[in-house]
């Protein structure tokens, strides 16, 4: 016990040795009490102040300012005598546990005023504690850093790729409020979703079906879209049947009509429209190997341009709360939201976007025609397909998007043959 | 009215009182990350908006958490409400009680409605899975006499979410 160290024993005026009215206390000894406070044994009654004027301590139970507090033995927290006589349920069977650390058998002591030594230590800690918070938050950032590049490295499944962007988006949160006031609030947060964040990329095929689990609904909307784009490429397949000749001559030139239907304003390239089809063919062949090779190509793209800026905007939104609309605002975007799957979406939204993939589905089906496999020369453009593939890189935010997507489904149709039960 | 309302009705003490202006300072302050108060001239009820945390089943989801304070707050712990509508948990009831141990047996008057806040957070965040407790409908059924969740014997069972 650090005893007498620091402890004067001073005169402690009469009327500070009985409570004074803070609470309206039952049950307590005020024989007792009174010899403990002038055996400073506990801290004299003072009245609480409610401003901090000069040297005060605040207990922090009642919010009030005093000369000097009681400290728990368990955790050296403070508390106001008062206060503690609030904490000692008498009738209680339980032994009282300390409201600061839950320790049982809370008990105090009082040391006097603090002496300038423990101030002095109480400063060096809150120092060390903000140094830490610092290097905290600065090892998130590289962290998180590293982890995009090992993303890019080794997603070769697009759920991992939804996962991945969701957990990017956290952190970006996080990082984009850095400032000291805010600092412990949002780290706290942080800590609370770190459950589902930390999970780093593993192996592909480990972590997928625990995936699909997850987004039942993601598959189920990209399923309808799925269906949609595979409905409407085979009405184009039908209206342009002998299409690749005038159409595949590359993506640029096939972009420049889906244009004013996609209404973006970013480089627009066929490539996606390519990329979807090649997917969907691949898919649609059902084998399994050439789904993860499809998945082995969208690894080489170059995701991360696009995710951040997407992010940039969910910066904004999560640090201004808006309200649940919020999701409409990022409508151009909206295909982004698709990888991740809310229960709210609609039908109307699904259609909407059912509406965008046809867009690209159609060009997609347009330019290449006769790929899928219905048609008779989806052979012979194989070969084009796979030589057009390097300059295939998605340029615009949605087309990464709906090149994840496309993933996504291409994934989705082959879970069936894998998996039937888990997500029926 | 119902016993929850009554007891709320109590006015607050003046060391509850004291406190709770001063937790809403310092929540003006430094708001917890992801609640937003609403402003009413009403120390005695809060109703706090809640934002679903970025990468979590509820990101972008917004509810309404109501706070009454009882006379004898932050000694006796407050009722805390999701209002409707609840967000779909496996410890929140479809009338918006919530199973959370420091709300009842664990509160301790050293937590103040910034941490509840964050605790609650940080059981949505946990959650893997969106779905009302296997009991709602039983427990829901048994409250509708606008029985406040203070009185109800919980049983803490899950310490992962």
């Amino acid at each position: 016990m650090g005893n007498k160290l620091g402890r004067r024993r001073q005169v402690v005026d009469e009327i500070y040795t009985r409570p004074q009215g803070l609470y309206n206390h039952k049950d307590v000894d005020h024989k007792k009490l009174r010899k403990l406070i002038l055996e400073s044994k506990l801290a004299p009654c003072y009245p609480g102040d409610e401003e901090c004027i000069y040297d005060l301590e605040e207990c922090p139970i009642c919010f009030l300012y005093y000369p000097s507090l009681n400290r728990s033995r368990c955790c050296t927290k403070s508390i106001c005598t008062e206060c503690f006589l609030q904490m000692k349920v008498p009738n209680s069977t339980r032994p009282t546990q300390c409201p600061f650390c839950k320790m049982g058998n809370y008990a105090v002591e009082y040391r006097g005023v603090k002496s300038k030594e423990e101030k002095g230590l109480e400063q060096i800690e809150e120092q060390r504690v903000i140094e830490a918070k610092i290097r905290m938050r600065q090892q998130e950032l590289q962290d998180e850093e590293e982890r995009m590049q090992k993303i890019q490295e080794l997603s070769s499944s697009s759920g991992n790729v939804a996962h991945a962007d969701v957990e990017y988006s956290t952190n970006a949160v996080a990082a984009s409020s850095i400032s000291v006031v805010e600092g412990e609030e949002i780290v706290s947060s942080h800590e609370s979703c770190a459950t589902p964040m930390v999970s780093p990329p593993p192996a592909p095929r480990a972590n997928r079906d625990e995936d699909f689990d997850l987004d039942l609904e993601d598959i189920m909307v990209m399923e309808a879209i799925w269906l949609s784009i595979q409905e409407n490429g085979r009405q184009r397949n039908l209206s342009y049947p002998d299409a690749p000749g005038p159409y595949v001559t590359d993506g640029r030139h096939v972009s420049s009509a889906m244009g004013p239907q996609t209404g973006s304003s970013s480089s627009p390239s066929g490539g996606l429209a390519c990329a979807i089809a090649a997917l969907a063919e691949r898919q649609q062949m059902g084998a399994e190997p050439s789904v993860s090779s499809a998945d082995g190509n969208i690894s080489s793209f170059n995701m991360l341009q696009g995710d951040s800026r997407f992010y940039n905007r969910m910066d904004r939104d999560s640090i201004s709360y808006p309200p649940t609309d919020s999701i409409t605002d990022m409508s151009p975007d909206g295909s982004m939201v698709m990888t991740r799957g809310h229960g709210q979406w609609g039908m109307d939204r699904g259609q909407e976007m059912a509406n965008v993939a046809t867009c690209y589905a159609n060009s997609a089906a347009a330019e290449d025609g006769g790929r899928l496999p219905s048609l008779p020369q989806s052979d012979d453009m194989e070969g084009s397909l796979e030589n057009s593939a390097d300059p295939i890189v998605p340029e615009s935010f949605e087309e990464q998007m709906m090149l994840a997507m496309a993933v996504s489904l291409a994934e989705a149709r082959a879970m069936p043959s894998r998996q039937a039960g888990s997500w029926q | 009215m119902t016993s929850s309302s009554a007891s709320a009705r109590k006015a607050l003490s003046k060391i509850a009182c004291n406190r709770l202006q001063k937790e809403l300072v310092e929540w003006q302050v430094n708001p917890p990350a992801g609640f937003k108060h609403k402003v009413t001239d009403n120390l005695q009820r809060w109703v706090i908006e809640v934002t679903g945390a970025p990468g979590t089943l509820y990101a972008n989801e917004t509810y309404q958490l109501q706070v009454d304070f009882p006379e004898h707050y932050p000694m006796e712990a407050p009722q805390v409400i999701f209002l409707h509508p609840a967000p779909m948990h496996p410890h929140i009831y479809s009338n918006g009680h919530i199973c959370l141990d420091i709300l009842y047996d664990s509160w301790s008057p050293a937590m103040t409605v910034s941490s509840i806040c964050i605790s609650i957070l940080s059981m949505l965040s946990s959650s893997t899975v969106k779905q009302r407790p296997e009991d709602n409908d039983r427990y829901v059924k048994n409250c509708r006499n606008g029985r406040s969740p203070k009185e109800t014997r919980w049983w803490f069972h899950d310490d992962k979410v």
